[in-house]
C-alpha cells in the first residue's frame, strides 16, 4: 500500500533535513497508529504522503504509484482520488450543510465522483447512507456545521473521508478535541468504515493509550533518522 | 456544486463585509451610469434645441450670448436690431423664411416670445421636427397665446383659458396688465426644449402690452369681444368644442420698432456664408449673425471640462469601490486559510482555489453592478420629474444603450482584474500551507 524508502525532506532554506525515513512499510488494509509528538516530522510526513511537498532524496510508493514522478496536479489528482484526510478539529466549511460537506471531494475527484454515481444511488443519497452509519440523524444533517458537536464534526469529516471509497485514509490526531467516550466511539465508528470499504488507515497521535486499539504502531521519533 | 456555487455560499457566509462591498460597488456604478446618462441627454437635448435654422440675427453681441438669449431664453440680449434692418434683411436673395422673435417679457416665471405665424411653420427642433399641437391651434390674432407643455403641466392652464401678461422678466413684477388679458388657443406638445416653458404671442401683443395709450381703443374693443366670448363659452358647460374659441385672423405684428433676434432660413446653404457675411457688415446697424450648429458645438465645447471632471469623479468612485472590494477579500483571506487549507485537503488544486477567489471577485462585481443597475433606473425615475422641471433634460428610461453596457463590461472586467490579487495570494498560500492548518 505505501511504500517509503529512503526518504529525505528539508524546509527550504533550512541546511538540516527534517525528515529522513530508511523505509516504512504499510499494508493494505493495515490499521497504522503513527506515534508522534510534535516536533517529530508528523506534519512534514502527512504533507509528503499526501503529496503537497516532494522529498529531495528517496520515494514514496503509494499503491504502486511514486508519487515523486508524478507533476504538481497530478499528485493533487492523486490525492484526490486516493486519500481521504481527518483532521484535528475545524474539519468542515462552516458555509456548506453535512451532506455538501461531505460530498465536498467529488468536485475535485472524477474518480470519487464515478464511484458514487456506480453504486446506483444519488452522491446525496450516499452521504446521506454514510452519516447514517456513523451515527449523524436526519436532525442533525439539516443543521448548520457550527450548531453541531466536535463530536459530531469529527464524524461528519470521517464521511467526507471516506465518500468515494479512497484507499488511503489518513487521519492527523481526530480524537484529540474528543473526550474518552467520543474518542472511543469515534475510533470504533472508524474501523467499522474502513472494513467495510475496506481501507488503509493511517492514524497519527501523540495519544500512545489508544495505540493498542491499532494492528501495529510505529513511533515516528524511532524510525525519523533526522529527529533528534 | 461547481466553484461558482462554492463561491457564493461561501460569500454568504460573509454577508456583512460583502453586503457592504456590494454596496459601494453598486453605488459607484449607479453614479457612474447616471453621470453618463444625464450628461448624454444634456447633450442630446441640447444640441436639439434648435434644428433646420441657418442662421440667427440679433444686435452685434457674442455669439454664445446671442444663441442662450435667443434659443435658451438665457440672459438678456442687451439691445434688439431695428425693425427695418428686419425687413431689409429678410428680403435678400435666397431667403426661405424668417421668423422674428421677442422677448423680454414673462408670465410666472415663464418667458413670452413675440412672434409672427411663421414661428408654427417654420421652427424645426431634434431632428428637424415641427411644432404640433397637443390640443388647439396657432393664434391668430394680438389677444390670443399658444403655449408650451411644461407651461400647461404647470400652471394647470388649459385651452379656452384667459390670461394676464405682465412686462418684465420674473413672477414678481408689479406692473400687471390687468386690462389686457389673452385666451389660450393652442397648448403645444412637448418638445424637451425652452419652447416648453414659453408663452407664444404675436409680436402685436407685446407692443399692446408696452404702449397701452398707444392702441387703447383698439384694445377695449377687442378684450370686451373676448369676455363675451368667454361667457358664451361658459353657457357652455366648458364645453371642450374648439369652435367656440373662433376668432377672426387679425393683425398679428402691429407696428413693432425693435425685436431680439430673428431666425432665418434659406433656400440652399450656399446663400448661408454670403448673407452672414452681409449682415456682419451691415452699414446701417451693428448685427451679428450666427449659424446656431457651429456656435452649440462651441458651446458644448466650453462646458466639456465640466463635464470631464464629472466623469473623472465617476471613475474615481469606481476606483474606490474596487479598492474596497480588494481590502475586505484581502483582509478575510487570512481568516480563510483553514478553509483553503480544507479544500486542498479534498483535493482542490491550487488553481482551483486561484479560480475559486477569482469567482468571488466576479460574483460580487456582477451582483454591485446588477444592484447599481437597478438603483440608477430608480434614480431615474424619480429624478426624471425633477430634471425636467428644473434644466428641462428630458432623461428617457430607455434600455442600457450600448455605451453604457460598454461601461459595465470594463467595470466587471475591472473587478475580475482586482480580482487576481488575493486569488494570487490566496494561491501561494494553498502552495506553502498546503493541508496543514495554520491559524
Amino acid at each position: 500500500m505505501i511504500q517509503i524508502s529512503d526518504l529525505t525532506f528539508s524546509w527550504p532554506g533550512q541546511p538540516l533535513a527534517t525528515l529522513h525515513i530508511s523505509n516504512l512499510y504499510i499494508a493494505k488494509g493495515e490499521k497504522l497508529f503513527l506515534h508522534g509528538p510534535s516536533g517529530s516530522g508528523k506534519s512534514t510526513l502527512l504533507g509528503l504522503l499526501a503529496g503537497i511537498q516532494t522529498a529531495q532524496q528517496g520515494s514514496i510508493t503509494i499503491l504502486g504509484q511514486d508519487l515523486g514522478q508524478l507533476s504538481d496536479a497530478k499528485r493533487d489528482k492523486f490525492r484526490a482520488d486516493h486519500i481521504g484526510t481527518i483532521f484535528q478539529n475545524f474539519n468542515l466549511l462552516p458555509y456548506l450543510s453535512p451532506v455538501e460537506n461531505v460530498i465536498l471531494g467529488c468536485n475535485f475527484s472524477n474518480r470519487r465522483a464515478a464511484n458514487l454515481n456506480s453504486a446506483n444511488n444519488s452522491a446525496n443519497q450516499q452521504a446521506v447512507t454514510l452519516l447514517e452509519e456513523l451515527g449523524i440523524d436526519e436532525l442533525c444533517r439539516n443543521r448548520s456545521v457550527g450548531e453541531l458537536s466536535i463530536g459530531q464534526q469529527q464524524r461528519v469529516a470521517a464521511a467526507r473521508a471516506f465518500i468515494g471509497q479512497p484507499e488511503l485514509i489518513i487521519a492527523d490526531e481526530p480524537t484529540s478535541a474528543l473526550d474518552a467516550d467520543n474518542r472511543d466511539v469515534f475510533i470504533k465508528q472508524l474501523f467499522e468504515q474502513a472494513d467495510h470499504y475496506q481501507a488503509t488507515v493511517l492514524f497519527v497521535s501523540h495519544d500512545s493509550s489508544l495505540a493498542d486499539l491499532f494492528d501495529r504502531k510505529v513511533s515516528l521519533q524511532e524510525i525519523n533518522g533526522a529527529c533528534r | 456544486m461547481n466553484l461558482m456555487t462554492l463561491a457564493f455560499k461561501s460569500i454568504l457566509n460573509r454577508k456583512a463585509s460583502v453586503l457592504l462591498t456590494l454596496f459601494t460597488i453598486a453605488i459607484s456604478v449607479m453614479l457612474l451610469l447616471s453621470i453618463e446618462r444625464v450628461r448624454q441627454e444634456a447633450k442630446q437635448s441640447f444640441s436639439s434645441t434648435i434644428s433646420g435654422t441657418d442662421l440667427i440675427v440679433g444686435a452685434r453681441t457674442g455669439d454664445i450670448q446671442l444663441l442662450l438669449s435667443s434659443v435658451f431664453r438665457i440672459g438678456h440680449a442687451n439691445n434688439g436690431l431695428s425693425w427695418q434692418s428686419y425687413q431689409y434683411i429678410k428680403e435678400q436673395r435666397g431667403v426661405a423664411w424668417t421668423i422674428p422673435i421677442s422677448l423680454g417679457d414673462s408670465h410666472k416665471g415663464f418667458s413670452v416670445l413675440g412672434s409672427d405665424e411663421n414661428y408654427f411653420q417654420y421652427y424645426r427642433y431634434g431632428k428637424k421636427q415641427s411644432l404640433t399641437f397637443t390640443r388647439g391651434r396657432a393664434y391668430h390674432n394680438a389677444q390670443e397665446v399658444v403655449i408650451g407643455s411644461e407651461v400647461a403641466k404647470q400652471l394647470h392652464y388649459h385651452v379656452g383659458q384667459q390670461i394676464v401678461v405682465a412686462h418684465g422678466m420674473g413672477n414678481t413684477s408689479f406692473h400687471h396688465h390687468d386690462d389686457n388679458p389673452l385666451t389660450i388657443v393652442g397648448v403645444l406638445e412637448p418638445t424637451g426644449t425652452p419652447v416648453d416653458k414659453t408663452l407664444h404671442v404675436p409680436l402685436k401683443a407685446i407692443e399692446l402690452m408696452h404702449g397701452p395709450a398707444h392702441t387703447t381703443g383698439t384694445r377695449i374693443i377687442n378684450s370686451n369681444k373676448h369676455e363675451h366670448e368667454h361667457e358664451h363659452e361658459h353657457e357652455h358647460e366648458h364645453s371642450k368644442d374648439l369652435s367656440a374659441l373662433e376668432s377672426e385672423p387679425g393683425d398679428l405684428i402691429g407696428h413693432p420698432k425693435t425685436l431680439t433676434a430673428f431666425l432665418m432660413g434659406f433656400e440652399s446653404p450656399l446663400y448661408t456664408l454670403q448673407v452672414r457675411r452681409n449682415i456682419n457688415t451691415y452699414k446701417p446697424e451693428a448685427l451679428s449673425a450666427i449659424m446656431p450648429g457651429v456656435t452649440l458645438r462651441e458651446l458644448w465645447g466650453m462646458l466639456d471640462i465640466v463635464e470631464k471632471i464629472l466623469l473623472l469623479f465617476s471613475v474615481v468612485v469606481v476606483l474606490i469601490s474596487f479598492l474596497g472590494m480588494l481590502t475586505t477579500l484581502l483582509s478575510s483571506l487570512s481568516q480563510r486559510r483553514r478553509e483553503l487549507a480544507i479544500l486542498r485537503s479534498v483535493g482542490a488544486r491550487p488553481r482551483h482555489i486561484f479560480s475559486l477567489m477569482c469567482s468571488e471577485a466576479v460574483l460580487i462585481t456582477v451582483l454591485g453592478s446588477l444592484i447599481g443597475v437597478a438603483m440608477f433606473y430608480l434614480l431615474m425615475f424619480i429624478g426624471q420629474g425633477i430634471l425636467q422641471a428644473q434644466f428641462g433634460i428630458a432623461i428617457s428610461l430607455s434600455l442600457l444603450s450600448y455605451y453604457e453596457l460598454m461601461l459595465l463590461g470594463v467595470i466587471m472586467v475591472a473587478g475580475a482584474v482586482i480580482g487576481t490579487i488575493p486569488a494570487i495570494r490566496a494561491y501561494f498560500y494553498s502552495l506553502n500551507d498546503g493541508m496543514s492548518i495554520k491559524l
